[in-house]
Formats: structure tokens, sequence, C-alpha cells
């Protein structure tokens, strides 16, 4: 903490202090230490003192130990040459001056001035907190800004107050800047205040900061369950209002002792400061999320850095696009006829690319176009289209981008008359005729993507910037950026062992109808569906911690070879409602996952052939096993342990864990024919990496046989390693 | 700890003979472990794998067969505590209670109960499974008399009820087929059994102490040896039979107990003289565990509700109920009335026409067999797809019913609409609601 | 011959209302009615459905019985309160559905005041599920209802932020609404606890299918929640459960279905009270703590089985 700071908030403190006594000495006299005091409307007394100190203060002469107890928090006033006072003095100053602050505020109400006058509105009555207050803990109104002192012009404090509004924070004002404060501004220019238009003045005193401070303080003990009483409740107070209050301080003008001081009680809320003039800033972290205190900040980036600086997140609530959006439209397809222009499909160039980027480089909301707009595209032509986008994120990681951007084919498809197919740089992307006529263009794509990112993933996502691009040339760069991260997330994915994390996810994403299944997912092994790999698992407990897919920590290792771990078989437990003990992530003979019912492949053993063989969903013919995928699903789903039966996804066929414990690929003797072409490079390059680069050709498939004799013969023929192999049958540790 | 198929397949023959009828051993013990073979269907088990296996596929609670042919009913075999731990497989019976001294009338007003309370719902015959005869006049003439009557009236297996064992064997002798006696207590027990064994029939055990006494009879009853038991913890109020009836299944399945191993008898005719209460009773003991439940009417206000509520307890979690496939007219529609196309999973069925019911829009509903399952998983297992959803459409006739060509789909579905538009040529996809409550809203708004 | 379960964890107890008539449900350390191995400390509570407009599509046997008081949601619910006995009154807000007479939320709110104020039993608040509706109206209910302690729902996982912001906000408690599903009841007390109303102030509502349209499926599901509250003590379970069962129960077609349309199902009244009572009973079986009902008879034989097996 700045010496700085701290010395002028503990004079500033020291100066309040004065204020107070003599203001409350003065009432006690005039009216008696039994006369009744209290804000209109209210069950909570003072509410600073009763958050803060458990006091009920119901008379004057409840005041008087209060105002004591805030004395007792004075540190001493710091002499110039002591280099002493820090967070801790500083902090305790504050809590002191919000204390006066309050107490000079509800004196006012007894011995005037009325603190309710012309546009000064004074305390918050109990109606109009918890209405506010729904707002802010449901997140339509994301926080709120006190703006302390005033804009240079009427003009800038209009602009101001406007940014604020168009993002649903509701702005308290109070104090003032050479005689002149911001709500005054505002009454100039005949701007409308209120509750309902969310601008509200709440006294040109800085002591009326007490007011805003005391919302705050009632919306903890109201929202957050919190009966105040002691310190502990006091810290609780906070901590809720550090945590959920997204609230701000804007030191608009010249900060003097009494600002400081005040600041230095909000900061105890976690509320950060940030100063159009330049004082010291006080950067790292502690009380507040992030920094503290944020100085000699230009006034059209205030708003931004607030936003930013105390992690605000503003709900976009309409896309601005000139289409209707919603899931209706997502089906909806765009024929030839129908098309005006389109993009990629291999008819032009076209990709799609999210990347990851500091918060410094990212300006929230920014959408640009380089290159022509739709209105100078020939009607029926395929033309290049980049779309690159920027995300910035306190809690973003490279490992999200995939994630994210696979989310783009669904963002754009709930337009109507905007089309998508694919991914990365093989996408294809329409926009219909008759979207055209309604004024959709290309900057279009960009309002739909920067809306969804940050409704959809707000736990990750703080900041979006799209650049479109539709000329070919100024493309290609980033083109080449693009395809170079697609190869490095493709080895990353590759690289991913199950070895090289300690933390695995599980998916009870089937429990609706598979009450005691829970898939295990690691980097080797993904979810049997198909459709959740370990990123995937990681990115959804990211944005819903609540969700279905929780962070397992393996734990200690039982058996490498099976795949069984301490941590793993806890949760196993826990997730299967007890009916599975043990799960080995490799083994399909002992204590093999469970499945559901979703998987996209089921394997089976095949014990005469001493291997096994998978058969996918959409094959309806008859497998060596003597049964039917149907037959087979019938007795492998449910979530009960099955030996000898699992069910896989695709991807995890060539997986290097594909049950390894049993010796692993090798073992494959049998797959429906489709299957195995649509996985022939990848079945090719993990048997070469076996040293068995005809593996691929020692694969029965139906039109070999359907039966276990046909394929051994097969397999005798051909030389089939599993042959070698000891019985999978008798398979043990 | 039930055999895996893998453990079953260890002690088969491996030769895939195919004898059983099932293409592979494997595939055959697979069958085995879940229940839907009989050991007994391979002919080259060894006498050794025979014994293994016979005692592992022992059911922990008996399946008793009562009656024959059609109407025989079977009690028991349950497996588990909780519908959601598998299925409750045997559906409980309800046996109408007769007593030979009520008048003519009353007798012949009770078997027209018995005949008329037949409903049939999703496909399924609702209907009663037994009549339970007894002897309250002490006389076997009487008792011989009435149990004439009943067999004249009905196939139903019966149950013939007398605490005095020459009752019972009066009665048998006119029964003819296999029922359930009821039954033996610690009193008569030797001479009930003897009865039961000369008759080939199932015997009830009756205790005067719920499952203390129980567990002290049955096991001299077994050792007399009668297989076939149906159990009665005796208590005549609904708070301490449910006890005896959890403690009992509980018993069998979870504590191994050999003498729970059987079906239940409960009775709410005795727990209760009125109609209402008898029927919610009746209700009780069908979620909670009883195997044949007496009651005394089965008028159809009482009847359909309580074989609905057996119905939804004894459907298979994991096999929904299903309805036919084809095209259902909701109200009269016309040939400009709305088409909606959804699943035959029942539930499905039951609330989007209720819903059009609702509405008092006349609608055409076409109903596509997906295997019972709902529209999103039906979607998701590639059955309810546009590739699939077509040739219904086109092969169902509801072309010759309407002039216009809207299909309304389901809201949830309309990812596949584009798709659906180019597969069903002549065909405009509309999606509708995404909830059914939204339905009547929708159908009024519709127009041809 | 040990056959007694033991369990580890006990359903929460919820107070709703103030004053002499406040209830008290949940408590339960065993599955319900399983009084011979746990304590189930009291009966669970039946509430009224109240509409706050005339019920347009009520078959004649619930039509009968409040036709004097339909559309007075006031008289309705005193009718409720000292003719029947409720314990509760359910104020189903029908009349602010978008899609019929699209009542705005300071008029429900006017309503809910006006019985909140004319009844001393606790008051059930019910929006019509409409996710973006019940916010607003909701909302002013909340407001309007202060200091009556009512179960406030349904809140749903797209818009509990709003509602239970409300509860919290104006002391009410909430009824989380989640589509048949274990792990989606769960989750959703997972957030709505996270946003800081207390578990102690959640009801759960599991979603109700009457007798015949998904009886099944909402009985598993709630033995699954009962399971797991009470043998793995597992917390976000441990939530008394409120089912509606009169709104299901009164449109299905056996329900509605005259004697003279179909002679073979029998007396149509008595038919209606034995379904209600029917799905009551087995929802009562599987854990139910409040159930919403609306024939008396139906309420009242629903009461003697409760009676019978205390």
């Amino acid at each position: 903490m700045s010496k700085i700071i701290a010395s002028a908030a503990i004079r500033g403190a020291h100066k309040i202090a004065k204020r107070a006594e003599e203001s409350l000495n003065n009432a006690i006299q005039q009216k008696g230490e039994a006369q009744e005091v209290g804000f209109p409307d209210t069950a909570y007394f003072m509410p600073i003192a009763l958050a803060l100190l458990g006091v009920k203060v119901k008379t004057l002469g409840d005041f008087v130990p209060v105002l004591e107890k805030a004395k007792s928090m004075l540190p001493p006033e710091p002499a110039e040459h002591v280099w002493l006072p820090y967070l801790g003095n500083t902090l305790d100053a504050g809590i002191a001056t919000i204390l006066f602050e309050e107490i000079i505020e509800a004196v006012k109400y007894i011995t005037g001035p009325n603190p309710v006058d012309g546009i000064w509105l004074g305390a918050t009555d109990d109606v109009i907190l918890r209405m506010q207050g729904i707002k802010l803990v449901d997140g339509s109104m994301p926080g709120f800004a006190a703006c302390v002192g005033a804009m240079p012009t009427n003009a800038e404090a209009v602009k101001l107050a406007n940014e604020l509004r168009e993002r649903n924070i509701l702005v308290f004002m109070f104090g003032e800047t050479n005689g002149k404060s911001m709500a005054e501004q505002l009454a100039e220019e005949g701007v409308q205040m209120g509750w309902d238009s969310y601008l509200v003045p709440y006294g040109k005193d800085i002591t009326a900061a007490s007011y805003a401070l005391g919302f705050a303080a009632r919306s903890a003990m109201t929202f957050g369950g919190i009966a105040p009483g002691g310190l502990k409740e006091a810290h609780d107070i906070l901590l809720y209002n550090k945590n959920r209050v997204f609230a701000f301080v804007l030191a608009l003008g010249e900060v003097d002792d009494e600002k400081y001081a005040t600041a230095a009680g909000a900061i105890n809320y976690g509320f950060p400061v940030i100063a159009d003039t330049d004082i010291p800033q006080i950067l790292p972290t502690g009380i507040c999320s992030y920094e503290h205190v944020v100085s000699n900040v230009t006034h059209d980036k205030m708003v931004e850095t607030a936003i930013e600086v105390r992690g605000v997140k503003i709900k976009i609530t309409k896309i601005n696009v000139p289409v209707p959006y919603g899931p209706a439209f997502e089906g909806e397809r765009i024929r030839k006829e129908q098309m005006f222009v389109e993009f990629g499909g291999q008819k032009s160039t076209a990709f799609e690319y999210l990347r990851m980027r500091d918060l410094d480089d990212v300006e929230n909301g920014k959408i640009e176009l380089i290159g022509p707009d739709i209105d100078k595209m020939p009607e029926g032509s395929a033309q290049p289209l980049g779309i690159v986008i920027d995300v910035a994120g306190r809690k973003m990681q490279q490992d999200f981008e995939p994630v994210l951007e696979r989310q783009v084919h669904h963002m754009i498809n709930g337009a109507e008359g905007a089309w998508h197919m694919g991914q990365r740089d093989m996408n294809w992307l329409r926009i219909s005729k008759s979207a055209k006529d309604k004024g959709f263009n290309v900057k279009h794509f960009g309002e739909i993507l920067l809306a969804k990112l940050i409704d959809d993933f707000p736990a990750i996502v703080d900041k979006v910037q799209v650049t479109l691009y539709t000329d070919e040339k100024a493309m290609a760069d980033l083109m080449e950026e693009a395809r170079q991260a697609f190869i490095h997330r493709d080895e990353r994915v590759a690289g991913l062992t199950d070895e090289s994390v300690d933390t695995f996810y599980s998916c009870t994403l089937c429990q609706s109808f598979a009450p005691n299944h829970v898939c295990i997912i690691s980097p080797q092994r993904l979810g049997l569906c198909g459709a959740y790999n370990w990123l995937d698992a990681k990115a959804a407990f990211e944005i819903n911690p609540a969700g279905a897919n929780q962070p397992i920590t393996k734990g200690d290792t039982i058996d490498e070879r099976l795949g069984q771990w301490t941590g793993v078989n806890e949760v196993v437990v826990q997730k299967s409602n007890q009916s599975v003990q043990n799960i080995s992530a490799y083994s399909i003979m002992i204590d093999p996952e469970t499945s559901c019912g979703c998987f996209e492949c089921i394997v089976a053993i095949l014990p005469v052939a001493n291997g096994v063989m998978i058969v996918n969903r959409e094959h309806s013919g008859m497998t060596p096993t003597g049964m039917k995928f149907s037959t087979l699903a019938g007795s492998v789903g449910g979530g009960a342990q099955t030996p000898g039966f699992l069910g896989v996804g695709r991807q995890y066929i060539t997986s290097e864990k594909f049950i390894s414990a049993e010796g692993g690929f090798k073992r494959i003797v049998w797959m429906p024919k489709e299957l195995k072409d649509s996985l022939e490079s990848q079945l090719k390059k993990r048997g070469e990496s076996i040293g068995i680069p005809d593996f691929f050709d020692k694969i029965a498939d139906e039109t070999v046989g359907t039966t276990e004799d046909e394929v051994l013969a097969f397999m005798q023929k051909v030389g089939h390693p599993a042959l070698e192999m000891e019985s999978i049958l008798e398979f043990s540790v | 700890m039930a055999l895996t198929g893998i453990d079953i397949f260890k002690l088969l023959p491996k030769t895939n003979c195919q004898e059983c009828g099932v293409p592979t051993c494997l595939a055959f013990a697979m069958k085995l472990a879940a229940g839907q073979a009989e050991l007994s269907s391979c002919p080259h088990l060894s006498d050794d794998a025979k014994a293994a296996l016979g005692e592992a596929s022992a059911p922990p609670i008996r399946l008793v067969t009562m009656g024959s042919g059609d109407d025989a009913f079977k009690a028991g075999g349950e497996l588990v505590m909780f519908r959601h731990d598998k299925t409750f497989f045997n559906p409980c019976g309800y046996a109408l209670l007769i007593d030979d001294t009520s008048g003519a009338s009353e007798i012949d007003g009770k078997l027209k109960q018995v005949n008329e309370s037949h409903f049939v719902r999703v496909e399924q015959d609702l209907k009663a499974d037994m009549v339970a005869v007894k002897c309250s006049s002490g006389k076997p003439e009487t008792f011989v008399e009435i149990i004439e009557k009943v067999k004249a009236a009905t196939s139903l297996p019966l149950i013939l009820m007398s605490d005095n064992p020459e009752v019972i064997h009066a009665g048998m002798a006119v029964n003819g087929e296999a029922p359930l006696i009821y039954g033996a207590n610690k009193d008569n027990y030797e001479k009930m059994a003897d009865l039961a064994k000369t008759h080939k029939t199932a015997l009830a055990v009756i205790s005067d102490n719920g499952i203390d006494g129980l567990n002290d009879l049955v096991p001299k009853i077994e050792a007399l040896g009668v297989k076939d038991l149906v159990l009665d913890p005796g208590y005549r109020n609904p708070k301490e039979t449910l006890q005896s009836l959890v403690y009992m299944r509980r018993g069998a399945l979870v504590k191994k107990i050999k003498a729970f191993g059987y079906p239940t008898i409960a009775f709410p005719v005795e727990e209760t003289s009125d109609e209402m209460m008898e029927t919610l009773l009746a209700g009780l003991y069908t979620c909670k565990y009883g195997s044949i439940i007496v009651v005394g009417n089965l008028k159809p206000q009482y009847a359909l509700p309580l074989y609905v509520l057996r119905q939804n307890i004894y459907t298979d979690p994991q096999r929904p109920m299903q309805v036919k496939q084809g095209i259902y007219p909701i109200g009269t529609p016309n040939e400009n009335s709305p088409v909606l196309v959804t699943t035959n999973f029942s539930l499905t069925y039951f609330i989007v026409t209720g819903e059009v019911e609702g509405s008092r829009v006349p609608a055409w509903m076409l109903i596509q067999d997906v295997e019972g399952l709902s529209v999103m998983t039906a979607w998701a297992a590639g059955k309810f797809v546009p590739e699939k959803i077509a040739p219904f459409i086109k092969g169902s006739g509801i072309e010759e019913k309407v002039k216009h060509r809207k299909l309304v789909i389901p809201g949830y579905l309309s990812q596949m609409s584009g798709e659906l538009d180019d597969e069903l040529e002549g065909w405009k996809v509309e999606v509708g609601p995404r909830e059914a409550a939204d339905l009547p809203a929708f159908l009024k708004a519709w127009s041809a | 011959m040990e056959v007694k379960e033991t369990y580890n964890g006990t359903i929460r107890e919820v107070t709703l209302g103030v004053g002499d008539k406040a209830v008290v449900v949940g408590g339960e350390t065993a599955l319900s009615f399983y009084t011979f191995e746990g304590v189930m400390p009291r009966k669970p509570v039946i509430a009224f459905d109240v509409y706050d407009e005339e019920p347009a599509d009520w078959p004649a046997p619930v039509v009968e019985p409040y036709k004097d008081v339909l559309g007075d949601p006031v008289k309705w619910a005193l009718k409720c309160q000292n003719e029947y006995g409720a314990d509760m009154i359910c104020l189903q807000l029908v009349s602010t559905n978008p899609t019929g007479t699209n009542r705005g939320a300071e008029e429900a709110a006017q309503t809910v005041k006006a019985v909140a104020d004319a009844i001393d039993i606790p008051m059930i608040v019910y929006g019509t599920a409409n996710v973006e509706k019940d916010t607003e109206v909701l909302a002013k209910a909340a407001e309007a209802a202060q200091g009556k302690n009512v179960l406030m729902g349904p809140i749903e996982e797209d818009n509990y932020k709003t509602i239970a912001a409300a509860a919290l906000g104006f002391q009410q408690a909430g009824a989380t609404h989640s589509p048949i599903d274990v792990n989606m009841a769960k989750q959703l007390n997972i957030l709505a606890t996270q946003l800081g109303l207390n578990a102690d102030r959640i009801i759960i509502d599991p979603t109700t299918g009457a007798l015949g349209y998904g009886l099944e499926y909402v009985y598993s599901v709630m033995e699954r929640l009962r399971l797991a509250a009470l043998t793995q003590n597992d917390s976000m379970t441990q939530m008394p459960i409120i089912n509606t069962i009169g709104k299901e129960v009164w449109k299905a077609k056996e329900v509605k279905v005259s004697t003279e349309e179909e002679p073979a199902w029998g007396d149509a009244e008595t038919r209606g009270i034995i379904w209600e009572a029917m799905t009551a009973i087995a929802l009562l079986m599987a854990g139910s703590d409040i159930l919403v009902m609306r024939h008396p008879k139906a309420v009242e034989l629903t009461r003697d089985f409760m009676a019978l097996m205390a």
C-alpha cells in the first residue's frame, strides 16, 4: 500500500471523526440521548453499525458506543517521516470512516439539513433495497458504480452515466469536486434520475457514501442470510460483498483526504477504486479480487476498466441482428436457390479460429470487418471468409479454445437465414437472400458470436473481440496462424496421457436413465458416447462447477496395468450410489467400466478367437458373438459391470490405453467394414506404432464372416497376433 | 452376488453347438445371466456345471404359479427392493373375496365385477387375477356350492380360504386346478401341507405374530416337502402389514433369509370396511411388496385406478411402455386439420395427446414406432431422424386424409427441420413448441 | 433376525407460514411411513389448489365443491381453510400465463396479498412455469406476501437466480423444480444454495406425474432422492418434497370422462377421487411431504390413510 494513500486516508478519517463527534454531541445536547434515531422504513437500524459491530442503534445514545468503537479503530495520524501506516491501519481507518459517516447522516435526519432535498434521495428503504437486490443477485443488474465527485463537464457526466446505465449498472452519486457533484451535472442537463432510471443521487456530502455502503451491507444481510452479531459476521458481510456485489468506486476529480478515507472503507468491501486523476495505484490483489486502486484512467476508458478490474459480468439480453434468433432456426437449411452468398465449403477459402488473448489485447465488443461487406458481393457467389475470435478471461485457458470454437456452429445456426457447417478451415457458411434483404451482413456473424460467447460462458469468457476477413490477402497470415494452432492443438491432445495429469473427470450426464452409471474421462479415454473428451469435461467443469462433470483426483495407484486408482474408485462408489466398488480404466475383464447405453461402439470378447470384436451402433447385422448390437446393448447398458463387454467411444479404439490390461489393440479381431473403413488411417497408424504395419488387414469384418469359427479361420490364415497371446478368458492380474 | 455372463460362460461347453437355440455359448450365457433363458435349454451341461449354476441361479424369491393356461397367475420372482434398481418383474395380482355366507345376489354382483373390471390400456390387458372363496359358513357343502358357482362364472384361479383342512379337502375335490390353499397356521400346517402336496397346489402360510411366526413356521412346512408357498404375516392393520412386507422383501433379497423367499399375500378387505380406503390400501401393497392382494370390491371406478397403478409400478424403467404406430385422430379432424408427429413412448403419447385434446382443436397425431423412446432419446439413438420419419409419414396414409402438406414436429427437434424438409418431399415442416403444455396455444393459432 | 435398515441422513425441517398455523415439513430419518426403523416426526401436509381466476377446464367433480367461490380466490381460499380444514393453500397464478389471460405481475401480486391477508394458514404461491413470466410475477408476489413466509415456485434452472433472490430478499421459501431427474434436482439445489438460499428454505418439486401419466417416473425419482438423502447423507437431496397432484390428476382422460360417456369405467366422481387419492398415496410412500390436491373427498381419504399409517 502506498504511503501517500495510507497517510491521506488516515488523515481523512480523523477529520470525519471530528465531524461525527461534533454533530452527535450537538444533537444529544439539543434532543437528549433518548431521542429516537433511524432511517425511514427499514428493519436494519443503522445498517453499517449493525453489520460491522452488531449494534442496533435506536436512539442517539446508542450511537455513543459506536462512535467510541470507531474512534478506537483510528490509527494515529502518521507523521511525515515515519514509514509506518500500511494496509491494515488504512483499512481500519476506512471502516471507522464509514461508521462516522453513517452517524453524520443519521443525525442530519434529526437536526437537519434533511438529507432528502431536491434531487437528493437520502437513505434507501427496505422495499427498494430488496427489489434492487434481486436484480443484483440474479445478475440482471451486474453491479453498482459509486461515483464520487464530478466530471469536468456536464456532457462528460451524461456520457458516463449513460455508459453505465447501458450496461444496467446502478449509478450511486455522492460527494463533490470543486463544489459540484455529478448528480447536479446530470440535473442541469435535464436527465431524469431515480431508482427506475438507474441513477441514484444520494447526497452532495461525501458522508452520503454511507448510504451506498449501507445498501451493500443490507444486501449481504438480506440476500446472504447473514445475521449480524460479532466480528465473524462482519467479516462474512464484507466477504459477501466482495464475492457477490460487483460494485466499484469511480473517483472523479481531485481526491481529498476524506475521499481517500471513504475509499478505504469501500476497499474493505472488496470494491476497487478507479480514479481519473494521477493518484498512486495499488495493484496487487489482496482484499479486492484484482487490483485495489487503478488511477489516471481516461474518462472514455473508465467504465471498461472498472468492469474489468471488478470482474463484472454484463449480460447481453438481445442479440443485435436484423433476423430472428433462437433454437427454432437451428435446423434450417439454406438451399442453393435460397442462398445469397456462401463462404468456404471448398468453394472459397474460409476458416474460423478462436484464440485466447491477454485481457489487455482484447477490446471487448469490438467487431471489425476487413474487406467488402455483403452489399459488394455478387448474388450466388462464393466468397472468402476468415472469422477470428479473440477471447480473454481471467479464467480462460488455452485448452478451452477448441471447446469454445466448436460452439460457433450452434451459435451461427441460431439466426434465421444464416447457416453453418464444419469447423476450423473446413467450414462452410451461407447467408440467405431473405436474410440479406432484412439487412443481415457479414458483421452480424460477429454480433452473434460476441453475444453468445459472453452470455453462455460467463465463467471463462470476460472479453470478446471478433475480426471478420473477406479480403483473402488480408487474412492469409491469420489463416496460417490458425492452421499452426490447429496442428498444435491436435498435438496437445495426442500428447496428453493419463500419466501426465493427476485429475480425471467424472460424467454423470446419463444418470437420468442409467441411475448408477458414471463415466470416468481421462486424457486417453473419452466418454463412451464419444461426445466428451478430457478437455471438454475440464471446460464443462469450469463453465458449470455444479454440473455433471466433476474433477477426480486420481489418488494412489492401486494397479497400474488395470488402471485403478484410489481416488477414482472412491468417486465411482459415491457416484454409482454404492453399486460399483472398483473400476479399471484399461480392462475389459476385471472391473470394467459400466455403460449408460449411449456408447458409440461395444467391445465384446470372442473367447475362441482369444480376442475382442468391436461393433458400432450403426451396424445392424449379426456379429461373431452371436449377438447383434441391439442385444449386446441390452446386456451392457444400464450401469452394471459386465466383464467381457465394454461400451466405448470410437476414438478410444486407437488409444494406447484401449484395453491395454489385456494386451490392447492387438486383441482386435473383428469389426464391421464400415467402422473399419471410417477409422482406416487411425487404425493403420496405430498398427505401425505397435510394430505390425499390416495389422489393419488382419482385422476380420462381416465380409470374412459373422461366426467365431470363420473369424478364427481367417486369423489363422493371416497370422493374427491375438492367437499367440495369453487366454483372454482366464485373464487375471 | 449374481454370476456374470462370463462366469456362467466358463462353465458352459464352449462348443457353440446352437442346440439351445442361441448362436453362441457366450450369447446363451448372457441370456442366462439376464434371467432370459433356462439352464435346461443346454443339453450338454456337465453335472458339476449344473450344480454350480443351479445353485447360483436359484431366485431369492420363488416364482409361484397358481392356476394354469391363459389365466395362470405368477407371483414372486422379484430381485430388487426398488423398481429403479432393475424392475419389478411379476405384477401383483388382485383377488376378489367372495364369502360363502353372502346372499346369491351379492355373489352374482361380485362375479359380475370380476368379469367386467377388464380394461385395455397401452395395449395391456388390465384385469383381476384371482377369486378368493372364503368359507365362513364352516360347512363344506356350502363352500363347495359357492366354489361351483364361481367356477361357472370365471376361469380365474381360486384361493380357497379356510383354516379347517376338512373344508379345504372338500373344496379341492371340486376345484380341479392348481389354486392356492389359504392356509396353513401353526395348528393345522401338517394337514394343510398334506393337502397341498396331494393336489400339487400352492399353500399360504399364515402367521399369528408377523415375520417371527413365519420364520418359525415356513421351515417346518418346507421340511414336509411343500415347495410353493405364499406368506401372510397375519396382521390386519396397514401399519404392521407394511412393516412385515418390507422386512420380508428385504430379508429375502438383502439378508438372504430363506424363509422369506416366497410371494406374499395381503388383505385390504380385512383391514377396513370402507370401499375407498380398501382400494387405497390395495394401492399401498401394490407399491410395497404385496404379491396377492385380496379386496372386497372391484367395481370399475375402483378397479381402473388400481390396475393403472400396478401398470405404472411394474413398468420396466429401462423398457418404457409403448403405444402402437399409426394415425390417431384427436377429436374429429378433417382434411384441413393440423398434423403432428411424435414418438410412441407412452408417456409422450399421453401427454401430447392430452394437450391436443385439451386444446379442442381437432388434429391428426402420427405416432411413430421408435421402440418406446422419448423424442430426444429416439433422436439421439437415430430412430427419430429425417430418414426414418419421412418414410413413416409417406407410408402412414395421412396424405389421403389431409389436403395440406404441413407437418408439425416437436420443438426440441428444430435442428432437423431442414433435413426433414428435404427428405419429406411435398411437405413443409413446421417446428412446434418445445413443451406439450404450449400446444393448445400453438394449435389455436395454426392454420392449414 | 436383523432386517432393519439403518439410515444415516435426515430430511431437513422447513417451516412455512407464521404464527400458530405455521407448518413444519420434513424431519424424516427413514423412508416415509417406515416408522419401524426410523422417525417420521409429523404427517405430510395437504395444500388445496386455489386458482386466481375461474378455471376453464376443471371437470365437474372438482367444480362442484367450489362452485360458489370459483373466480374469487379470497373466498375460495377461505372455504378451503374453514370448511375443508386445509393445512395450506396453494395459490396458482394461472391468470398470468402469457398464452392465457396474461395478467400482469402487479395485478397477480394484489391477489397474492389479498389471499395472504385473508387466511391464517400458510400459503404456497405458484406461477405457471413460464420461465420469463414467472420471474416477473414471483418477484412481485414475494414482495406482496412479505412477512408471510410463503413457499414460492416453481424455481427453474433458467430463472432460479431471480426467483431464489426474491425468496431471499423477502424471506420466503422456494420450491426448486426440475424435470424428473435426480441429478438435475440436486444441481438446482446446489445452484440455489450457492446463490444464498439456505438449504432449509428449499422444497424439491420433482415434477409430478399423475397415475397413468408418468407416475412411475416421479415415484422412482423420489425414491432415489430419498435413498440418497437417507442412506448416503447427500445434503443436496435432503429437502422435503412437494407434489402438485391436483393439477396433473384432473386433466387425465380417465378422470375427465363422464359416467355417461364411458359406463364401463364406473361412476366418474368416485373414479376421479380415487385417481387423485391413489396418486397421493403412491407419492406419499415415495417421500412426499406436501401434497397439493383438489377434491375434498380425496383429501379426506388421504388424511384417513395417513392416520391409519401413523
